[in-house]
């Protein structure tokens, strides 16, 4: 495959101060652009990403960075490789980096799907009334031995390498200057924390409002997304848990059900993705299914169902009599663990004792939202450089 | 008796199904026994066959309560009922994912298919055997390096046949003098042909009607497989592809069959009323995906295969990714007893939209030669025998 430029700049790109009113602008434009497009309403994500790009989302989102007792200076040439079928992933990245001012260009799968090519669209018209932003946000499509990708990495002060763990390996391939800095974002595994107890003394509307973030956070990418569950860890005594799992499963297929979210493929994969792990597992499992959505109870987070879960539809599920036992389950690979139950108290006391895995805690409903914290790394930190001043 | 020692088409389902369970039955214990992953997997899913102490397990009433396995598990997994010292032939599919399946055949295992195998052909092609006609090119089978699915397909069929000849070059060119000879040689007897669908479709009929040329083969029957998607991509119905061959090549006995390498010997063969046919040996069933339930007759839903032959590695109940309906039982046209159905493609794969990407590098790819000819991803549905 050649080197293709999808929104080719008009102008040479220059790199500006960071929070730029016009790069606010150039979001609250691309913002629009989406959200007014009939198209996007086929894709989730197009949603959720044009309500993150208004000024009005990114502006307070950023305000704590802008008052600063040094100078916040752009990196420079920042390289973005985005992961094949997430669709709107790079924009997040991308968007933040441009906004720290930096001239970015981001490499698109080629195996992308159907919401990126609405985005493409939307960055090409807007790249005649925003020129010296789209010069400052490239997209290309290259294969990975290209010799102009070769040239550009040489060139960068850093790479933001999203994927599986292979491709960004593939990607390290190429050699970047000395001062570059990486970041890398790999395969990750998240996981749901609920309190027994609490869901049992739950009222109903309490309940239906906890199964219907629990839907969104786990189906809305059909349990595809790193920060969707794959796991659900019940807290709480035996009897407790399983009362509690007779409340809330019956509840949640029944949802399920009701709004259908996986198609015929997704549920095959959850069917046999269920058994690749039953088999897989050093310890024998149980699996119970109803209606479309697969449990197997399990005892640990083998290293083979973080490697191995594909979602669609199948939890894990690991009841814990204390949240300590968790601790020496986690591992890197461990990113969101999403909450609904548990005393806050409670859990920042265990959180401070968690020394490896885990990179954010939200409530449930919140799993997909983006921050510039992720992966336990800032973001805007990262994008930019820390100019100290003692004068 | 076995079902093994029946005649292929010979039983109705009140002589057929209660025999089929009991040996499919004493199968899913015996793979139980033998093969720990798949016990752990009987033992989570369907826990009323766990074994106890006694060696006995739960008997059941209905084919559709028999555990089944995902067939993509043959990918993932080293699945074997014998020692490996006893494995005595690996076979290799590879699915579009490029990950093949591994197949390990005891003498024994390779033994009954084979047997199974003449059997069926038999019924369709009669005891002797014709001169035969591979619509392929040698190299699918001489390279054992890159023991192919085809490769395994035409060597599996090729004893069905005497004085073989190979109708295509490397290149996939027709090899005219070979091709020639043997019309001139055999073609006013019965003959034997055989290959994969579209390699008939696009390097033997296609060739034939750029070159304007025909070849004619009155009395010869035509045995082809490996799935359909390539010719429905193209627009080319069953009927059109029978017209196309009768037309160019004078064969007015054309049988599609299916069968996959994960259950090799006891295929399903298109009768003359143009229908998949389960042999006795064999059985299919259909299911809604997500609850897993039996489809009506008629329904399409996912097909699983029940075969009474895999003893060496666990494949005798498995859930296919083929989309299907089943048609009917003991009532089809052609007047043979057993189940006939109808093969409607694959699933599409389920396309990732998390994080977790599906990137496989080039050098992964590069392993498998075969995969680049284009014709390989289709041989998992129906390719090997």
């Amino acid at each position: 495959m050649s080197f293709t430029v999808l929104n080719p700049a008009t102008e040479t790109a220059v790199l500006r101060i960071p929070f730029a009113p016009e790069d606010f602008a150039y979001c609250q434009a691309l913002s629009e652009a989406l959200l007014k497009d009939p198209q996007s309403r086929d894709y989730p994500d197009l949603i959720a990403l044009g309500f993150w790009l208004r000024q009005a989302n990114l502006k307070p989102l950023l305000a704590q960075y802008q008052q600063t007792d040094f100078f916040r200076h752009p990196l420079g040439l920042v390289f973005h490789s985005a992961p094949a079928n997430v669709d709107s992933l790079f924009v997040y990245s991308g968007i933040l980096s441009l906004l720290c001012g930096n001239q970015n260009v981001i490499r698109l799968s080629s195996r992308s799907g159907g919401s990126t090519a609405i985005l493409i669209d939307k960055l090409r018209y807007l790249a005649s009334e925003f020129p010296a932003q789209n010069a400052r946000f490239q997209l290309i499509q290259c294969s990975y031995d290209s010799p102009q990708l070769t040239a550009l990495i040489a060139e960068v002060d850093s790479r933001v390498l999203w994927g599986s763990d292979q491709a960004i390996q593939a990607q390290r391939q190429l050699v970047m200057p000395a001062h570059a800095r990486e970041l890398s974002f790999g395969h990750k595994f998240s996981l749901c924390l609920l309190d027994a107890e609490a869901l049992l003394k739950a009222d109903e509307t309490q309940f239906q409002q906890l199964l219907q973030l629990f839907y969104r956070d786990q189906l809305t990418f059909s349990q595809q997304g790193c920060s969707s569950a794959k796991a659900v860890l019940w807290l709480g005594d035996t009897a407790q848990v399983q009362q509690a799992q007779l409340r809330f499963w019956p509840a949640f297929t029944g949802l399920v059900a009701q709004k259908q979210p996986l198609n015929a493929s997704e549920q095959y994969q959850a069917l046999a993705n269920a058994q690749q792990l039953i088999m897989s597992s050093e310890t024998q499992l149980t699996l119970t299914q109803q209606q479309t959505i697969s449990r197997i109870k399990v005892t640990q987070l083998e290293p083979i169902f973080t490697q191995q879960h594909q979602g669609c539809g199948l939890f894990l599920e690991l009841p814990l009599t204390d949240l300590q036992l968790l601790n020496p389950m986690l591992t890197q690979a461990h990113q969101t663990l999403t909450v609904w139950g548990v005393d806050a108290m409670q859990l920042k006391n265990w959180l401070s004792s968690v020394h490896t895995g885990l990179d954010r805690v939200m409530p449930v409903g919140q799993a997909l939202s983006f921050s510039p914290d992720w992966d336990g790394v800032n973001l805007i930190e990262q994008f930019s450089r820390k100019v100290v001043c003692l004068l | 008796m076995q079902l093994a020692d029946e005649l292929p088409y010979a039983l109705i389902a009140t002589d057929k199904t209660p025999r089929l369970l009991a040996e499919l039955q004493a199968l899913t214990l015996w793979h139980q026994q033998q093969c720990p992953a798949y016990q752990q997997l009987v033992t989570a899913q369907w826990p009323d066959f766990a074994v106890n102490a006694a060696g006995n397990h739960h008997s059941v009433d209905h084919l559709a309560q028999l555990p089944y396995l995902a067939v993509r598990l043959f990918k993932q997994l080293e699945l074997r009922s014998v020692a490996t010292e006893a494995v005595f032939k690996t076979l290799y599919s590879s699915g579009t994912t490029g990950t093949p399946s591994r197949i390990f055949l005891d003498r024994d295992s390779a033994a009954v298919q084979s047997k199974i195998l003449v059997k069926i052909m038999q019924h369709w092609l009669g005891k002797a055997r014709l001169p035969m006609l591979i619509l392929d090119h040698p190299g699918v089978v001489s390279d054992r390096s890159s023991f192919s699915a085809r490769g395994a397909g035409i060597q599996g069929l090729s004893f069905m046949g005497r004085n073989h000849c190979y109708a295509l070059n490397a290149d996939m060119s027709l090899n005219w003098p070979a091709l020639e000879q043997f019309v001139e040689t055999y073609g006013d007897g019965p003959v034997l042909l055989f290959g994969f669908t579209f390699m008939v479709w696009q390097h033997l009929l296609q060739a034939l009607k750029q070159s304007g040329r025909r070849i004619h083969l009155p009395e010869g029957i035509l045995l082809h497989s490996g799935g359909w998607k390539k010719l429905e991509d193209q627009a080319v119905s069953n009927q059109q592809f029978k017209q196309t061959v009768a037309e160019l090549t004078g064969v007015s006995r054309v049988h599609n069959f299916y069968g996959m390498v994960e259950q090799i010997g006891a295929i399903f063969v298109e009768c003359s009323s143009g229908h998949l046919h389960c042999p006795v040996y064999a059985d299919v069933l259909v299911r809604r995906p997500g609850s897993w339930q039996l489809a009506d007759i008629g329904e399409t839903g996912v097909l699983q295969l029940l075969s009474t032959l895999p003893r060496s590695y666990p494949g005798h109940s498995l859930l296919t990714e083929d989309r299907a309906q089943l048609l009917g039982e003991d009532n089809c046209s052609c007047g043979l007893a057993g189940k006939y159905f109808r093969i409607l493609g694959r699933l599409p794969q389920a396309e990732a939209r998390g994080c977790s990407d599906t990137f496989a590098p080039a050098i992964q790819r590069k392993a498998m030669p075969e995969l680049q000819s284009g014709v390989q991803a289709e041989t998992q549905t129906g390719g090997a025998l």
